[in-house]
């Protein structure tokens, strides 16, 4: 795959080269409300990619906040159907962090899993992502402890990494040969190779020092001790879901319908987070995770035990978002540790472990 | 700091509580909620300009696992002991049941992750206006009360700029800071005033707040957030503090505490028997807006 | 104004003009019987108004002012009893309070609060009930269809 270069004023060209192509352009630039997000660039204000992470994580690019999936028309003996069409303008985003762009590759799995999910992969077929290799490490990430890195590929289609005087280029899969290849008169020839190199190891060894577990072993403690009183984790929850908020890996949503008085309406999907008790009410009443502590464990067993046992990947990119956004002060990478911990003084069960494995669903919309 | 651990040691000993709701050191430079059951735990405590939690939060029906840990003793700074006299004065806390320890506070920091030492540019905006006086809703005192010296409340300064718009600038503004919300609930969790079992915004027979985070669920969830919360709303300002998305919910929380001010006379009170506005009237109350 | 003027004006085909749609929450004591007799006493108004009936003003939630405009109104009325009054004795007090944080919320957030008629109309002021009803349909007619409700649907990002 080839390599290139590119000066920060050439990357804001090329950005309304893309937006002048008829493609959106995805930048890490302030929100309304003046934070660092994921959002469209505004044009030709492109200023320097880098930095900390952005606020929230880049998966609203791909399942927004709210959807509409279809529309119903109450017709005089029927209900008619109408299914949305998923809005997949080409794009490309420019400056996700690569724990962000990992995090799209860990989901596409559950998405393409029991159904398939078309407006997810209508959107990432339609996005091309360039990745900066991340400069805004803090004492929150711990992507080295998911198998990752600061300057991760998965999941990246082009990777920048900051170098006097621009950023060197990295083509990583076909969609980034093409964007290469198309914006061409953009790029010259690769050159800063070994500071890049120098400075992406001294970013990951920055993150080392955050945490010295490697996340997917704790898999097979976590299946066998269920019942642990570890898991009494639940007082200083507020179960308020900020951490399933700016989660690149959260993707549970909600499907509601949502009437237009008695003609029709839409039925949408939204964000939902398994912290709230109202993510498994029953309508009976009963709920079967009843305590904080219960939807804690849900949190923790879902991301390294449930999501590796069926996928082979762990659901977490270690960016440390969950940590940084919890009002009630709750730290992933202290769990992470006490975990391990636990797992280090336990006997190593003798019998294998058994986790219930629900047969794909058949018969799905594929 | 040691009356602070003595006082909590001697309350768990002597089992007058079943659990002090504190802080203690987090993780990085922060510090957290901390739920001493203990004397041992209560060594862990600490207190200072970091501790930003409203504790008053973990004292709500809601919280079960909270509830589970027995009679608690909860450490409270002048502005959070208005919430707990809000849980009080509408029946959610029995004051008999909570033990009361007031801290003197200085002022908090508005971002403890910052590292930064408490300053005027530093402070949370809570703090500008508060004398720093020991609730009179304490049992126990710890450390001397002392007033912070900081100057007025920036969300009043934004909140005369947004006034000086036209309604229609008012609008746009609202709009687009609420298109920033993904209507995760974090404000209405966090909120030590929000303790319905089940929220208006949860039910759907009738779905008056559609839970879709568009624009008009978006405007609908806030517009009746803030109804809900006049005359509630102590401004300690959790809502604003834990939102993912930096909505400045300050401002609608601050703008509708002036309001029931300037209108009924009542600010956030920290003594359980004022009753709440919304609660009680007046023959004479103005109606200069009723044809 | 001749009769028949004034009835043609209360007309909605007038002219192509702009018809908003209002909705009412009225009191069942007060103000309903007040548009009954209204009715009854062949007081002339416009047919804007689409009218909701509840025991009293205190069971008139803000959220039902929210819910008209979602669902497409232009404007809203909300009426009951004077104060002394209630057949409850106190829910139009506790009214009182609510409306006046609801238009102070409204004017806040940027909704012209001009879209929203709070009023009291006891049971024998059908004249007055008329004329509330006719200002309010003027008002809104002049401040144009609520588009930037209408749209809120659509302009999500």
């Amino acid at each position: 795959m080839r390599k290139a270069f590119i000066t920060q004023e050439n990357l804001s060209v090329l950005s309304g080269d893309l937006e002048r192509a008829g493609r959106k352009v995805v930048v890490p630039r302030p929100s309304a409300t003046g934070r660092m997000e994921y959002g469209a660039a505004q044009s030709g204000s492109l200023t320097h990619l880098g930095g900390a992470l952005p606020a929230r994580s880049l998966k609203a690019t791909f399942l927004p906040p709210t959807e509409a999936l279809l529309r119903w028309k109450n017709a005089k003996d029927d209900v008619v159907l109408e299914p949305s069409e998923p809005k997949a303008l080409p794009t490309v985003v420019l400056g996700a962090r690569p724990c962000d762009a990992a995090a799209l590759a860990i989901l596409d799995k559950v998405m393409d899993w029991d159904y398939h999910d078309d407006p997810w992969f209508a959107r990432r077929k339609a996005t091309t992502i360039v990745s900066l290799a991340c400069d805004g490490v803090d004492s929150s990430c711990f992507c080295t402890s998911v198998g990752l890195s600061p300057d991760t590929t998965k999941g990246s289609d082009v990777l920048l990494t900051a170098v006097d005087g621009g950023y060197l280029v990295e083509a990583l899969s076909e969609k980034g040969e093409a964007l290469l290849e198309e914006n061409k008169t953009r790029f010259t020839a690769a050159r800063g190779e070994a500071q890049a190199a120098e400075r992406r190891k001294a970013a990951t060894d920055k993150v080392r020092k955050n945490l010295a577990v490697d996340a997917r072993t704790v898999k097979d403690w976590l299946g066998g001790n269920f019942e642990h009183p570890f898991f009494k984790l639940g007082s200083r929850c507020h179960a308020c879901g900020a951490c399933a908020a700016v989660c690149p890996t959260c993707h549970c949503f909600d499907i509601v319908d949502e009437p237009e008085g008695l003609e029709g309406g839409t039925r949408r999907r939204n964000w939902d987070t398994c912290q709230t008790s109202k993510f498994t009410l029953h309508g009976s009443g009963h709920n079967p995770r009843n305590d904080q502590h219960a939807r804690l464990r849900q949190r923790v067993m879902h991301k390294f035990h449930i999501y590796s046992e069926r996928f082979g990947e762990t659901l977490c990119t270690g960016c440390g978002r969950c940590a940084r956004a919890c009002p009630g002060g709750m730290d992933l990478l202290e769990a992470l540790r006490e975990i391990d911990k636990l797992r280090r003084s336990s006997r190593p069960s003798a019998a294998p472990i058994v986790t219930p494995t629900n047969p794909p669903i058949s018969g799905g919309a594929r | 700091m040691n009356e602070l651990r003595q006082l909590a040691r001697k309350l768990l000993a002597d089992k007058t509580v079943g659990v002090v709701i504190g802080y203690e050191e987090g993780q990085g430079a922060v510090t957290r909620p901390s739920f001493a059951t203990s004397p041992e735990q209560a060594e862990k405590l600490v207190f200072d300009a970091r501790c930003v939690q409203n504790l008053a939060s973990y004292l709500s029906p809601r919280r079960s696992t909270v509830r589970s840990l027995g009679k608690p003793a909860v450490v409270v700074k002048a502005c959070d002991a208005k919430a707990l006299a809000g849980l009080i004065r509408e029946a959610q806390v029995k004051r008999e049941d909570v033990v009361v320890i007031s801290v003197a506070c200085g002022g908090v920091l508005a971002d403890p992750r910052s590292g930064k030492a408490l300053s005027e540019a530093m402070v949370a905006d809570r703090c500008r206006d508060c004398d720093g006086a020991h609730t009179s809703l304490a049992d126990h005192k710890v450390g001397q009360a002392k007033a912070p010296a900081f100057g007025s409340p920036k969300v009043d300064a934004r909140l005369a700029e947004l006034q000086a718009m036209t309604a229609p600038q008012r609008f746009a503004f609202f709009k687009s800071v609420f298109s920033e919300c993904t209507r995760c609930n974090v404000c209405r969790e966090v909120c030590p005033m929000c303790f319905c079992a089940r929220c208006m915004a949860d039910k759907s027979e009738p779905q008056w707040i559609e839970s879709s985070p568009h624009l008009r669920g978006n405007f609908a969830w806030h517009m009746l957030r803030a109804m809900h919360l006049a005359g509630r709303c102590v401004g300690c300002n959790e809502c604003e503090r834990a939102c993912p998305a930096g909505i400045p919910l300050s401002l609608i929380t601050r703008k509708m505490q002036k309001v029931v001010s300037e209108r009924f006379g009542y600010s956030p009170s920290d003594d359980p028997n004022v009753p709440a506005p919304t609660g009680a009237f007046r023959l004479d109350d103005a109606q200069e807006f009723i044809r | 104004m001749s009769t028949a003027t004034a009835i043609e004006n209360k007309s909605p085909a007038s002219a192509g003009r702009f018809e908003p749609r209002i909705a009412a929450f009225v009191c069942n004591w007060c103000t309903y019987t007040g548009a009954d007799l209204a009715g009854t006493s062949r007081v002339q108004m416009m047919p804007n108004v689409r009218m909701v009936r509840l025991p009293c003003t205190g069971r008139i939630d803000t959220a039902f002012i929210i819910k008209a405009f979602e669902r497409g109104a232009d404007g809203v009325i909300v009426s009951g009893c004077h104060p002394g009054d209630c057949h409850y004795s106190e829910g139009n007090y506790h009214a009182r309070r609510r409306f006046a944080m609801f238009k102070e919320l409204m004017n806040f957030m940027g909704i012209d609060e001009r879209r929203v008629t709070f009023s009291w109309v006891s049971a024998s002021e059908g004249r007055k009930w008329g004329d509330v009803v006719d200002e309010t349909i003027e008002r809104v007619r002049a401040l144009g269809p609520f588009d930037d409700y209408k749209t809120l649907l659509e302009e999500t990002p």
